[in-house]
């Protein structure tokens, strides 16, 4: 049984009335602690790919398997949850949320389980040291560079140590010299804590580098 | 290539047919009420409402009923039965037609989609339309909540009634005054509704408006309309006037017993909605989870309400008005920009990057729209508390007032007998000394004369008394003016005999005379015997004469134009004596020997009192027309009244407590400061519009961090927390203000007073007085009310889909 497996998923966009398939059956099996890039032409539907992948998006039909358990037959709460404990999320841009600190920002997703704050904190703050900004903890999004509020989003996506990690080119807003310490943050919880990683990326240095690379056209997931 | 899905199709021709069957059905019901006369009354009885309902009946009866009527040349030989029946059936079957234009478009012809047969998203599948569970709750739980109101207003306070109208009782049933079993049972049939509300939401995990709205409206809504028709329609009185007694009663103290059952409906309908939000938010994603720490840290940081800037700010608005405040804020922002300025060009000259960056930190203060929008809304909410706590408290100083001086002329309870003196009196006292909460007695004649002094007639309620117990149940005794005494009406030769015309205040008395016998000067027994042939014979010079005693009012002694050892004739129409066109009134020459000051002016004007005695000769009665009561607990005069019945072995004595005897005065009070309360609440209302219009503003604002919440696990229910947490924020910090400012304004009438002119409002000051519970229920009330107008932009909030926020860049 695999890890995460995807069956079968149909995803479509209406625009203008028209329907666009986006993933036509997507079928695919990830094993745990995979470092996997997921490459492709722009408009193709990687962002919707790893959507569904990570709950965010429901699919038309076909399922999401994890660890053999259809993620979408549970109910809102327990997705949420799932989410919650599971699955971490880097996006393009940071998504912090600007009424918070750092520290409250990467301390979120524990804050939301409702967890002792005082130890969410402690770990929060470790995290932090650990992506380099020991010095920023009480900044808000808004007082961070670019790069920095990229390493904190990342903080925030590993801060309950989740199965899965999920980056929609988490690189893509940011110079090159800066991707490159972002690209070796990722490859280093991917070794160290032995999450599966998901990267989507326009980097063809970066997918090459990785151990599985998969290509995402017309609708569907082949190994490149 | 379409897809396989099947929209709604219209079929307009049966859709608009079955509307006009189901429209002629609902005239054909209209036109079968209407038989027994109660249509035109249900819209009248409405006319007034502020519920808007009156505009929809009266047009529909205007547009429908009246035409059907008229075309009816002559009654048809049918009862309304028949047209019950009729009307029911067009109804049903329209609406059965109409549902039949509503069908499924075919399955379109043209091949599957490439997705069809992959298994489908598990949630679609078990995704349903209607859920009759919830119709079930929802419907059931109003019904049951009236059912349960009415049983219970009943039960609790059943003991007292049956008492009060002279039944064999034991004393069972738990014998709560009517208002307050009323408030238990509306608790307790809030609660039940608020419960129905949260089951049936959390059955279906959705709102379920449409399950709502049936619900309330089939199996709601009749208990109200034959509560209303109750009074109109003698039929529904014969059947179920005895079982809702206790209902129509505390209803009736409002005076407009409609408006207190539509008010509890609503209420009801209120609890319904708030439980059905309830149950969602805690179990409609699938779990019940009522913990809120988070959301309220989320909640915080996204309006920050209670910062003293802003709550002191809002205070001084409501305390000072608009403009004062706003003149002292522009002069400190003034002063303020000017010194940060100076500040920072200093800076600038020895370290310009220091100085860009305090001008950043500067410009970072400036607020946002959304933060304007909140003070705006606390304001709002402020202001609409603050006005329902003053203009209450005053008309419920006002009331107490009335109270006070209607209580201070009259007893709080009469005991008397259904047809006939009590001769038995003294005997009655002792064992109505016996009730425990009765502190004292008097007994009493009273009836309507005429009272006539020289040259001027006035009808007023005269009343014997016994000068020795009336001290024991009303304050006349400390009304009474300097110059007269309540000893004089017992011992009237106490009394000095005015000598002489040079008496105080009566100078009109002494001219007359004076006029009508120019040589008399000095001759005032002439004088007063000019005046007895009104009086009849006369051998003694009234003046010197003892005559009984008579106290009467300030304004009416000001009117009559007499003053303390003045003569007056008292002049009764029921004269016993037969004259040669019927029954002889009777007179009786009366001094005036106290004049009293309650401050009431209709008692001041209309009540004389006399001795017990004189009135039994005077009107022959024997023993007393009633026996006034004074209870220890105000409040509770209904109850230690049915004791006393009790106590006297029922029928045929009765008795009557104070507001029984002036529910009219009462009721009409209570009625006003009802409607006050409700136009006030108009302006909860409008700001609760604008926490509506905040709340929106900040989901839309907060979009993409609702989509980054929910990314990061925050379940739906979950987001509509932390938006009702907002809301409700602003709702509390409004209603706290306004609470504060309201009871300081209270606090300033009281101490400093505003002065009314004692000529028109017969009192010095504006009364206040603060009654906790209606001061708490305005502060309750508008925290609710914000609760509810959050509900729509919380909910909103909670459909962003997580993926719609995160694209939007």
């Amino acid at each position: 049984m695999a890890f995460l497996s995807i069956r079968n998923v149909f995803k479509s966009y209406f625009l203008h009335g028209k329907r666009i398939d986006v993933l036509r059956g997507v079928s695919l099996d990830l094993e745990r602690g995979e470092l996997v890039s997921l490459i492709g032409p722009s408009g193709a539907g990687k962002s919707t790919f790893l959507h569904v992948l990570g709950t965010l998006d429901a699919p038309a039909a076909g399922e999401v398997l994890f660890e053999g358990r259809s993620v979408f037959s549970m109910n809102d709460a327990q997705i949420a949850e799932f989410r919650n404990r599971t699955i971490g999320f880097v996006f393009q841009s940071h998504y912090l949320l600007p009424e918070f600190t750092a520290l409250e920002n990467v301390a979120m997703p524990a804050l939301i389980q409702r967890g002792d704050r005082a130890k969410t904190y402690a770990q929060a703050r470790e995290l932090l040291e650990r992506v380099g900004l020991g010095a920023r903890v009480d900044h808000r999004p808004g007082e961070l560079s670019g790069g920095e509020a990229q390493r904190v989003a990342l903080a925030r996506a590993l801060v309950l140590k989740p199965a899965i990690l999920l980056a929609d080119e988490p690189t893509g807003n940011l110079d090159p010299a800066t991707g490159e310490g972002i690209h070796q943050l990722l490859r280093d919880v991917n070794r160290d804590l032995g999450i599966t990683a998901v990267v989507v990326t326009h980097n063809e240095t970066l997918a090459q580098s990785m151990p599985r690379r998969l290509r995402l056209a017309g609708g569907q997931v082949t190994d490149a | 290539m379409q897809s396989a899905e099947r929209q709604t199709v219209y079929r307009w021709g049966l859709v608009w047919s079955g509307a006009l069957v189901a429209f002629g059905g609902a005239v054909l019901l209209g036109v079968a009420v209407s038989r027994s006369n109660a249509w035109a009354e249900v819209s009248q009885a409405l006319g007034l409402s502020v519920m808007g309902w009156a505009s929809l009946l009266q047009s529909l009866n205007a547009l429908a009923l009246v035409p059907a009527e008229l075309s009816l040349k002559q009654p048809l030989p049918l009862s309304g039965t028949q047209y019950l029946v009729a009307g029911a059936l067009a109804w049903l079957g329209g609406w059965g037609l109409l549902a039949a234009g509503l069908r499924r478009a075919p399955a379109p012809t043209e091949g599957p989609s490439p997705a069809a047969g992959a298994p489908l998203y598990p949630r679609l599948a078990g995704y349903r339309d209607f859920y009759w569970s919830t119709l079930g709750a929802y419907g059931g739980g109003i019904l049951l909540a009236e059912w349960a109101l009415i049983q219970l207003q009943s039960l609790l306070s059943s003991g007292a009634q049956s008492v009060a109208q002279g039944e064999a009782s034991g004393g069972s049933g738990l014998q709560l005054a009517p208002p307050w079993a009323f408030a238990v049972s509306l608790l307790v049939a809030c609660s039940i509704s608020f419960v129905a509300g949260a089951i049936g939401a959390a059955r279906a995990r959705r709102l379920s408006l449409p399950e709502a709205t049936i619900g309330v409206f089939y199996l709601g809504l009749p208990i109200p309309i034959m509560l209303t028709l109750l009074d109109r329609v003698p039929a529904l009185q014969l059947a179920l006037g005895y079982r809702l007694r206790e209902v129509t009663y505390v209803a009736g103290l409002l005076g407009r017993p409609e408006l207190g059952y539509w008010l509890v409906f609503g209420l009801l309908v209120l609890m319904l909605v708030l439980g059905i939000n309830s149950g969602f938010v805690a179990a409609g994603s699938g779990r019940l989870d009522l913990r809120l720490g988070f959301e309220l840290f989320v909640a915080r940081r996204h309006v920050a309400v209670f910062r003293p800037s802003l709550l002191l700010g809002t205070l001084a608005v409501l305390m000072l008005g608009i403009i004062p405040p706003l003149i002292i804020y522009g002069i400190v922002r003034a002063v303020e920009a000017a010194v940060e300025r100076t500040r920072i060009r200093e800076l600038g000259l020895v370290d310009p990057l220091a100085a860009a960056a305090s001008l950043n930190r500067l410009k970072l203060r400036e607020q946002s729209p959304t933060m304007m929008m909140t003070a705006l809304s606390v304001g709002g909410v402020g202001v609409g508390v603050m006005a329902l706590i003053i203009v209450l408290s005053v008309m419920s100083g006002f009331e107490l007032d009335l109270q006070k001086k209607i209580l201070g002329t009259h007893a709080h309870a009469v005991v008397s007998k259904y047809a006939g003196d009590l001769p038995e009196y003294p005997k009655l006292m002792e064992q109505i000394a016996k009730v425990p909460g009765v502190v004292g007695q008097s007994p009493f004649i009273t009836n309507q004369v005429m009272i006539v002094s020289e040259g001027n007639v006035d009808g007023v309620v005269i009343k014997g008394i016994d000068p020795d117990t009336v001290g024991s149940v009303t304050d006349l005794p400390g009304y009474m003016l300097p110059g007269g005494s309540l000893e004089y009406l017992k011992k009237p030769e106490l009394l000095t005999p005015r000598r002489g015309p040079g008496g105080a205040g009566s100078p009109m008395l002494d001219d007359r005379p004076a006029g009508a016998a120019p040589p008399a000067g000095g001759q005032p027994e002439e004088a007063e015997e000019e005046i007895d042939p009104i009086i009849g014979s006369m051998t003694k010079p009234a003046q010197e004469q003892v005559l009984p005693g008579i106290i009467v009012g300030r304004e009416l002694a000001a009117a009559m134009r007499v003053v303390v050892g003045d003569k007056v004739n008292i002049v009764s129409p029921l004269g016993t004596e037969l004259g040669p066109s019927g029954p002889m009134p009777k007179s009786r020459a009366f001094r005036v020997v106290g004049v009293f000051y309650s401050g009431m002016y209709e008692y001041d004007a209309k009540f004389v009192y006399i001795f017990l005695d004189e009135a039994q000769k005077f009107f022959e009665v024997k023993g007393a027309n009633g026996i006034d009561l004074k209870v220890a607990d105000i409040d509770d005069a209904r109850r230690i009244a049915a004791d006393v019945t009790r106590q006297l072995g029922g029928y045929p004595y009765r008795s009557r407590d104070w507001s029984e005897t002036n529910r009219n005065l009462f009721s009409a009070l209570r009625l006003e400061k009802l409607v006050m309360g409700i136009i006030l609440s108009i302006i909860i209302i409008v700001a609760a519009g604008l926490i509506v219009a905040t709340v929106i503003m900040l989901v839309l604002e907060k979009r993409k961090e609702i989509s980054v919440l929910k990314a990061l696990g925050v379940p739906d229910g979950g987001i509509v927390k932390i938006f009702l947490a907002e809301g409700l924020q602003i709702g509390v910090a409004g209603g706290l203000l306004g609470l504060l400012s309201g009871l300081a304004w209270c606090l300033f009438i009281e101490k400093v007073g505003i002065k009314l002119d004692p000529e028109v409002y017969y009192i010095p000051a504006l009364p206040v007085r603060i009654e906790p519970v209606q001061t708490l229920l305005a502060v309750v009330i508008a925290v609710l009310v914000t609760y509810l107008a959050s509900i729509y932009p919380a909910l909103k909030a909670s459909s962003v889909e997580p993926v719609e926020g995160l694209k939007a860049e």
